[in-house]
């Protein structure tokens, strides 16, 4: 199938054009909030909540008997507040810390889950199949429905976020000046907390609760290489999410059997890997040149210092020396040389070179006046 | 109970075991979510070691699993080394990444492949009696419980041999360098075998689960000993009872073993958190009670040196000027009055000669810095605490 022919699909096609833009609003507001989690090194929180959601789905099933999806998506939402804030008496009470707290909460969870789901597999009630679409996520279950709770809760976490923005923010980066401000600190985490929980518990029914903490993590790791700005980092992870989800539903519904969440989770992930190459400011590749320039940049250094220590010693500094007296020192070699020609700071004739006056000033210069621009 | 029942419970028991010994050590390194991403993260070299072999219980599958959990560990640390971003968001980038492509690689090779999803959550205990291993045509058991027999082996000898390294390099990084382990290879041995076991425990309860019996045991022994051969006592005992009594929950319900066996895990230690005696949360929050109090009483000590006016010191003035409320204050007072630090008279507290002297050793104390050793005080001069 051609792109343009999909696009046209996107836009015609009752089933893809729902899972398109659910995937696409869940990236964006797991982008949004993620980079919350990631900033407050709460990383791995999301991971911890998206396990500890099972047990309440299964609960919620088991209470009411019905498979609405929203009653289910309380259950979970209950249960993974109840997780959420047994991690946190954990580690304010004892002396565990908090992966021990978060390790242990995800797997008693999420076994607990487990248990109930298998319990319910084996009940003789037709109605039990499916429940197992939250483990890895259906994305090909959403219907309209699903896609307009997810906007509003979106629109609503905008405003609460746009509201509290200058909360947020404060708290983020200064949890102590904040409570010194009269700002009431537990209030605003709390707030923070239940909007991630909330976000991921939307992402149960599409990425699924094994893979529901990439979703939160990548697309906000991905942003922060752009930018140090909050506003644009929240902003940028919103639309890597949401790009995520539209290209991660294409690749997946253009192939048989692959489920959506693995596809959306790899297809941000490559968002990663790239962002931790290409960012100009951060990221491997940017860097590497740097330091290898520098190396560079301090051999041209070292190979003009020598010189000028054998000019020195001369009365004429232009004296021409054998390029051969060069080759016992480790910095030289003929590129470093050649460049050294190209600045003007040494004139080369044959086998012979001779630093030139504004060579010999500057090699006197190198090492008392702090050079600004790069050589 | 019929022999598939005890073969059962004996390879849940040895799993148990297995997973509670590198739990520990995880746990006190506090590196416990690198068993999550090692779990996770080994499906796809459990995939692709199946497509080798065609076998779940072959040693080249669970070597070459191993090795993918092992490097994970190296590119979680490659990313936090980079500094890009914090270390556990690295952990939490790299294992879904994996986890993902084994997946996609169940979904795409569904036919050739003999493995489910559900089976990679879940394990198959109870069908781990069935396939059994044939030596020279005799029945010597099922396999998964030789593969995790020997697993388990291994790490006690390792236990055994590297004990002492192990534990300095847990507790003091710098010494255990500077006395010539090198806590590298200590690292990534205990990564190994965390992988191995991994890998071993994954075919009997899955990857969600390891996670469970590696870090739950430990964290209900730690919070009950701070001695590290007592806590790996308690780990292995929780692991093994859990292992045993989750059996017969799951026979009893008729539901997974693995998920009942983790449910057991969590009761073991929600009992643990609640009512350890020093360190549960019952004990914590008496003890703060308790602190907060003795705090209270010793402001008011101070307040009642520092004033010699009688109406400072009546009893009514006191609510006011501390600003306690009257329940509080009568707790305080109470106490004080226990503990023969004052003595009222027509409603006038003062000092006896016991408070008096409490009173300035706690001023001593606080005017050089050494709060602490009001704790210890307190010890000789109540009667009764707060």
């Amino acid at each position: 199938m051609d792109i343009s022919k999909y696009i046209e699909l996107v836009f015609t096609d009752y089933t893809l054009r729902t899972i398109t833009l659910g995937t696409a609003i869940l990236g964006a507001i797991t982008g949004m909030l993620g980079s919350f989690a990631v900033l407050r090194k709460q990383s791995l929180l999301g991971d911890a909540i998206s396990h500890a959601a099972l047990p309440g789905i299964a609960i919620a099933f088991l209470i009411t008997g019905a498979k609405d999806t929203n009653t289910l998506l309380v259950g979970a939402l209950v249960s993974g507040l109840i997780g959420t804030f047994w991690i946190k008496s954990i580690v304010t009470k004892t002396h565990l810390k908090s992966d021990t707290a978060l390790g242990l909460i995800l797997s008693v969870f999420f076994g607990f889950g487990m248990l109930l789901l298998t319990f319910i597999q084996k009940q003789p009630n037709a109605n039990q199949a499916g429940l197992d679409k939250y483990l890895f996520g259906q994305a090909a279950t959403l219907v309209e429905s699903d896609v307009w709770m997810m906007a509003i809760v979106t629109g609503l976490c905008l405003i609460v976020m746009l509201t509290f923005w200058k909360e947020f923010k404060l708290l983020l980066f200064d949890a102590d000046y904040t409570k010194t401000l009269g700002f009431n600190t537990k209030f605003i985490d709390i707030l923070i907390t239940v909007f991630i929980v909330l976000a991921i518990v939307l992402g149960l029914q599409t990425v699924g609760v094994v893979l529901m903490s990439a979703m939160l993590l990548a697309p906000a790791a991905a942003a922060r290489q752009w930018t140090n700005s909050l506003a644009k980092m929240v902003f940028l992870a919103a639309i890597f999410g949401a790009f995520s989800g539209v290209f991660g539903t294409a690749i997946s519904s253009t192939q048989n059997n692959l489920s959506t969440g693995p596809v959306i989770v790899l297809v941000a992930s490559v968002f990663v890997a790239f962002s931790f190459i290409f960012s100009p400011s951060r990221g491997l590749l940017f860097k590497q040149i740097r330091v290898l320039k520098n190396r560079r940049d301090l051999e041209l250094h070292k190979t003009l210092a020598f010189m000028y220590h054998i000019a020195e010693t001369h009365d004429n500094i232009s004296h021409p020396h054998k390029i051969k007296l060069l080759n016992n020192f480790q910095g030289y070699t003929k590129s470093t040389l050649q460049k050294l020609v190209d600045k003007n700071y040494v004139e080369r004739n044959g086998s012979m070179w001779n630093l030139t006056q504004i060579g010999f000033e500057t090699a006197a210069n190198l090492y008392t006046k702090q050079e600004t621009e790069d050589e | 109970m019929n022999s598939a029942q005890i073969e059962i419970q004996l390879i849940a028991s040895l799993v148990a075991i297995a997973c509670a010994i590198p739990g520990t050590f995880l746990v006190l390194r506090k590196m416990a979510m690198i068993s999550d991403a090692i779990s996770h993260a080994i499906l796809p070299g459990i995939v692709i070691g199946f497509f080798v072999t065609q076998d779940l219980n072959s040693p080249v599958l669970i070597l070459l699993a191993a090795l993918t959990g092992i490097i994970t560990v190296v590119l979680v640390e490659y990313i936090q080394k980079t500094g890009l971003v914090k270390e556990d968001t690295a952990i939490g980038l790299v294992f879904p990444a994996l986890f993902s492509i084994g997946v996609i690689l169940i979904a795409k090779n569904a036919n050739d492949v003999h493995l489910d999803v559900d089976a990679v959550l879940l394990g198959e205990l109870a069908f781990a009696p069935f396939d059994r291993l044939l030596i020279g045509g005799t029945d010597v058991g099922p396999k998964s419980l030789w593969v995790i027999g020997s697993i388990l082996l291994v790490t006690i000898s390792l236990l055994i041999l590297f004990f002492k390294e192990l534990k300095v390099s847990t507790f003091d990084t710098g010494l255990s360098a500077s006395l010539g382990f090198s806590p590298a290879i200590i690292h990534y041995g205990l990564m190994s075998v965390s992988s191995v076991t991994t890998v071993g425990a994954f075919d009997a309860v899955g990857a969600i689960l390891v996670v469970a019996l590696m870090i739950a045991p430990a964290a209900s022994a730690y919070l009950l000993t701070t001695d590290l051969k007592k806590m790996l006592a308690l780990a292995i005992s929780f692991g093994v009872f859990s292992a045993v009594f989750g059996y017969w929950v799951a026979h009893w319900l008729d539901a997974s073993i693995a998920g009942s066996i983790t449910t057991m895990l969590g009761i073991v230690f929600l009992l643990v958190y609640l009512f350890a005696p020093s360190k549960g949360i019952i004990a914590v929050i008496y003890r703060e009670r308790q602190q907060r109090t003795e705090v209270s009483l010793l402001t008011f000590l101070l307040h009642l040196k520092n004033h010699e006016e009688l109406e400072e010191r009546h009893v009514n003035h006191l609510y006011e000027h501390i600003n306690w409320q009257k329940v509080r204050a009568r707790s305080v007072l109470d106490l004080a009055q226990k503990n023969n630090m004052i003595l009222i008279e027509k409603n006038i507290v003062s000092l006896t000669k016991k408070g008096n002297e409490f009173t300035s050793k706690a001023i001593d104390y606080i005017i050089t810095n050494e709060d602490s050793q009001i704790e210890d005080m307190k010890d000789d001069f109540f009667l009764f605490r707060g």
